[in-house]
């Protein structure tokens, strides 16, 4: 069977309808069967001329990241496709109005700007818009008909997707749209292909689990609910305001409550306030609302009070670039707040690890007593990929140590000091739990206590007791791709960048490069042994992050003393998977030389 | 005011509060407040409250920010959260949300209300929270060692404005009232009696009830808010005074010469966890509706 990979890219201008028929063609070829994963680019602003660009892929297998080069480029505004030109790849096509408007200066049009042996597919997008729909509007209904036609993708799915997207307004909107998309689909059909792009027929869905096409933040969404979250506080930021918007919907039809708070350091009082109260509680954020939260963070450690903060990362700092990704939170996550104040941080991959990991929060809150952060970024976020969701609910209900039974006349200790460091803890409205917890540090007791031993072994205590989450069940803590045993070049990589990374990997290995990757999930506490491990079965280790300082890079250097090659790039936007296997062919040869040195 | 004909013998004092049980509500750990501290008699209001209302103490949960007035959790044998400094609306309001059968007291004083804690107030307020808000408003920052408060008066000196302080105070009364406070009262530490009754009445409200309550500080205080010069100062509320008249109750909130104490303003409205549950309600009539 022939395996299918192509990638489309739709540019143009906010308002051309670019992000909507980018979402309509992906959710066309998941309802087919195909596996989806893509990535919208859109400017801060919600109305003027900024440029969109939605890119889909389209694969038999699900990708790890999307392509560097597309397959076809879709243009719905030639000013803004035409410095995309150049990501289509060789023989690739590009598709654009041969009849945009009347009167068009020189050098304006796309078709002049193609390079040698890139395709070209003119239409009359825009009159075809006008016959059938009495307006331009449609441009993008008809540019997605004609490339269905012209590739032969089946129309079914088409339709029905564009019925469900113009099902709330009036129906002659769905019928004439669904007319634009036949008459340049029969036009597509009939055009003379001088391309070879081709699907394969879908794979077959697995059977005991559900394919979903959704984003990181919607599989964030679909985990909290399935572990059982009650109430959810939150202040909106991009790019995680979408996790709170989702929730207000679908958290009170299972009976949990939702507050959207005055700041994000409410958020994260009221979070930890309903922690304490004994139900599984989260806030969502990004870098800057975190930067406000650290301090109640810092209670949430120290008083052992179970809370879950999600936080998708925005370039920074300070405001900084609120709609482009970037992985410059880590340290924030990891260490921000005053003291030694040690959580659990979890960085999901993709999509279907924000699922989990969002899941597993809330059980590794409740048993180990702690705040945890799942820290996502805007690239994980935002984009879409089909996921294999299991049909059983994967998560534990309550995992909290409760104080088994209440034993009269011996005073409870809140704090005691246990065999794994982790005391039975009983919530307000509990017979003979009463106690009182503070941000002071304090005795086993809750009671404020500065005593030089106390606060060695509270201390310990804290640090101690979350080294169990390391091997936590049902979820990936690290994990290990590629060559097995010894190899050349190993890449250490951590968040959505392990897509680009992985993707890299397999391009190396295809040109024969003895390589590895190991992708690592939780960040705090680190596994320091699983990573010495790798470090010492690869000649030489890169670590490339969406960071100017490398700050996993740090992280690790506080792990192993073994030298490494760190790649930080902040452009905004996703890694380049060509500029990683660059990296990769470098350190390939310098492994090759000095292992013949 | 007492009767001073009658002769009040210590023992018989003695019985009357072990036998109120209000002792039992009292936690083991003594205060850490100075000797003459006006937070003594709050916490014995409290402890009184508790005792009037015939409230398990099991399900009472104090919450409180950081200063003098913020460690009363620690003193009383309740649950309890001495949290951050200026937050403890938003932990109570967390806890308030996940567990509305329990009763829910947050404390502070004037620095941890309306000086770092201030943007939280309005939000409690609008959202009526079923919680009790008592502020110990001593004018001054008195686990720091004695700074300027937001409610310090004009003139006031201190460590931190020593060539007198410039900012006019806040008017918390007339805060509270503006924001759309449900229930808003004031007490004066020097009598206990009104205090314990007010404070009564302030948890007995169902909605965001705030007391404040003045209390000198024996230790920093030696000029501006003492026992003598509010003793002279404070008056009562005017019996007629009608407590659903906001605009009344503005005027004597404006009066900050002679701080009228009494219940100012009352109304009655839905709670927050009324309003998430109609949230929930109608969540599930519309799923209903979308899942047929």
């Amino acid at each position: 069977m022939k395996e299918t990979d192509i990638q489309l890219m739709f540019c143009g201008s906010a308002g051309d309808g670019t992000i909507a028929v980018g979402d309509i063609f992906k959710r066309a070829m998941a309802k087919a069967g195909y596996k989806v994963i893509a990535f919208d680019i859109y400017p801060p602003e919600i109305r003027g001329f900024g440029k969109c660009i939605s890119r889909v892929r389209v694969t038999s297998r699900q990708a790890y990241s999307l392509k560097q080069e597309s397959d076809v480029l879709v243009s719905l505004n030639d000013s803004y496709a035409i410095p995309h030109v150049p990501e289509v790849r060789d023989f690739g096509s590009v598709i654009y109005d041969n009849a945009p408007i009347t009167s068009m200066a020189e050098g304006e049009h796309i078709s002049g700007h193609l390079l040698p042996g890139q395709l070209p597919y003119g239409l009359r997008i825009r009159e075809i818009s006008d016959q059938t729909t009495g307006g331009s509007k449609s441009k993008n209904i008809v540019a997605l008909g004609y490339l269905a036609g012209l590739f032969g993708i089946k129309p079914e799915p088409f339709h029905l997707i564009i019925r469900d997207k113009f099902k709330k307004k009036d129906p002659s909107i769905a019928e004439s749209n669904l007319l634009a998309f036949d008459t340049a689909y029969t036009e597509g059909a009939s055009t003379f292909r001088l391309d070879f792009i081709e699907l394969g027929a879908p794979e077959r869905q697995e059977i005991g689990s559900k394919v979903q096409m959704m984003t990181g933040n919607a599989a964030v969404v679909r985990g909290c609910l399935d572990a059982g979250l009650d109430c959810f506080f939150g202040y909106p930021i991009t790019p995680a305001t979408s996790i709170m918007e989702r929730l207000a919907t679908e958290l009170p039809r299972r009976g949990g409550r939702l507050l959207q708070t005055e700041d994000e350091i409410s958020a994260i009082a009221a979070t930890i306030g309903a922690g304490y109260a004994g139900v599984r509680s989260a806030t969502a954020t990004s870098g800057p609302g975190l930067a406000l939260m650290v301090e109640m963070l810092g209670l949430g450690v120290i008083s052992e009070v179970p809370s879950v903060i999600f936080c998708s990362q925005r370039g920074g700092p300070s405001t900084g670039m609120p709609t482009k990704t970037e992985q410059s939170d880590l340290h924030l996550a990891v260490y921000g707040g005053a003291g030694d104040a040690q959580r659990i941080v979890l960085a999901p991959t993709n999509v279907e690890g924000a699922y989990r990991c969002a899941g597993k929060a809330f059980e590794m809150a409740e048993k180990y007593q702690t705040p945890v952060i799942v820290l996502l970024d805007l690239y994980l976020s935002n984009r879409y990929e089909t996921v294999l969701l299991p049909r059983q609910n994967p998560f534990e209900g309550e995992s909290s140590k409760h104080r088994s039974r209440v034993e009269r006349g011996i005073p409870y200790s809140r704090f005691a000091f246990t065999e794994d460091h982790v005391s039975p803890r009983t919530i307000p409205g509990e017979e003979g739990g009463i106690h009182v917890i503070t941000g002071l540090e304090h005795n086993e007791m809750g009671r404020p206590n500065d005593q030089s031993d106390m606060h060695n072994r509270m201390s310990e205590k804290r640090h101690k007791k979350l080294l169990a989450a390391l091997d936590h069940p049902g979820i990936t803590i690290h994990k290990r791709f590629g060559d097995t045993g010894s190899v050349d070049v190993g890449i250490l990589g951590w968040g959505s960048t392990v897509g680009e990374i992985l993707e890299a990997m397999l391009m190396a290995q295809a040109e024969g490069i003895s390589c590895s990757v190991m992708k690592v999930v939780m960040l705090s506490p680190l596994p320091v042994e699983p990573i010495q491990h790798f470090f010492s079965d690869c000649r030489e280790v890169l670590i490339p992050e969406l960071n100017y300082e490398g700050q996993f890079a740090n992280l690790v250097a506080s792990a192993v003393s073994k030298p490494f090659t760190r790649f930080n790039r902040v452009p905004g936007v996703p890694m380049q998977v060509a500029d990683i296997l660059d990296q990769i062919r470098r350190l390939a040869e310098r492994a090759k030389s000095s292992s013949a040195a | 005011m007492g009767n001073l004909r009658q002769p009040v013998y210590l023992e018989e004092k003695l019985k009357q509060v072990r036998e109120s049980g209000r002792l039992n509500i009292r936690s083991k750990s003594l205060p850490t407040w100075c000797p003459g501290c006006g937070y003594f008699s709050i916490v014995d209001g409290v402890a009184m409250a508790i005792n009037r209302l015939q409230i398990s103490q099991k399900d009472v949960t104090v919450v409180s920010g950081i200063g003098c007035a913020s460690r009363f959790p620690f003193f009383l044998e309740t649950y309890g959260f001495h949290t951050l400094h200026g937050r403890t609306l938003p932990v109570a309001t967390g806890i308030k949300v996940a567990n509305d059968k329990l009763t829910v007291l947050a404390v502070g004083g004037d620095g941890d209300a309306f000086a770092i804690g201030g943007a939280h107030i309005p939000h409690a307020a609008r959202r009526n929270v079923d919680i009790t808000y008592l502020v110990f408003d001593n004018g001054i920052y008195g686990l720091t060692k004695g700074q300027t408060s937001p409610t310090s008066v004009l003139g006031f000196t201190t460590s931190t404005s020593p060539y007198k302080n410039q900012d006019q105070p806040l008017n918390p009364l007339l805060m509270m009232l503006s924001y759309g406070t449900s229930w808003v009262g004031q007490s004066y530490a020097g009598d206990p009696r009104h205090l314990s009754e007010m404070i009564t009445q302030a948890m007995a409200h169902r909605g965001f009830s705030y007391l404040h309550i003045l209390s000198p500080c024996v230790t920093f205080d030696k000029t501006s808010k003492t026992y003598t010069n509010l003793k002279a100062q404070v008056r009562w509320l005017p019996e007629n005074h009608d407590s659903s008249d906001k605009m009344a109750a503005m005027k004597y909130a404006m009066d900050t010469d002679n701080p009228p104490i009494g219940l100012f303003y009352k109304e009655s409205r839905p709670t927050l966890a009324d309003n998430l549950n109609l949230v929930i309600e109608s969540a599930r009539g519309q799923g209903a509706r979308a899942s047929l």
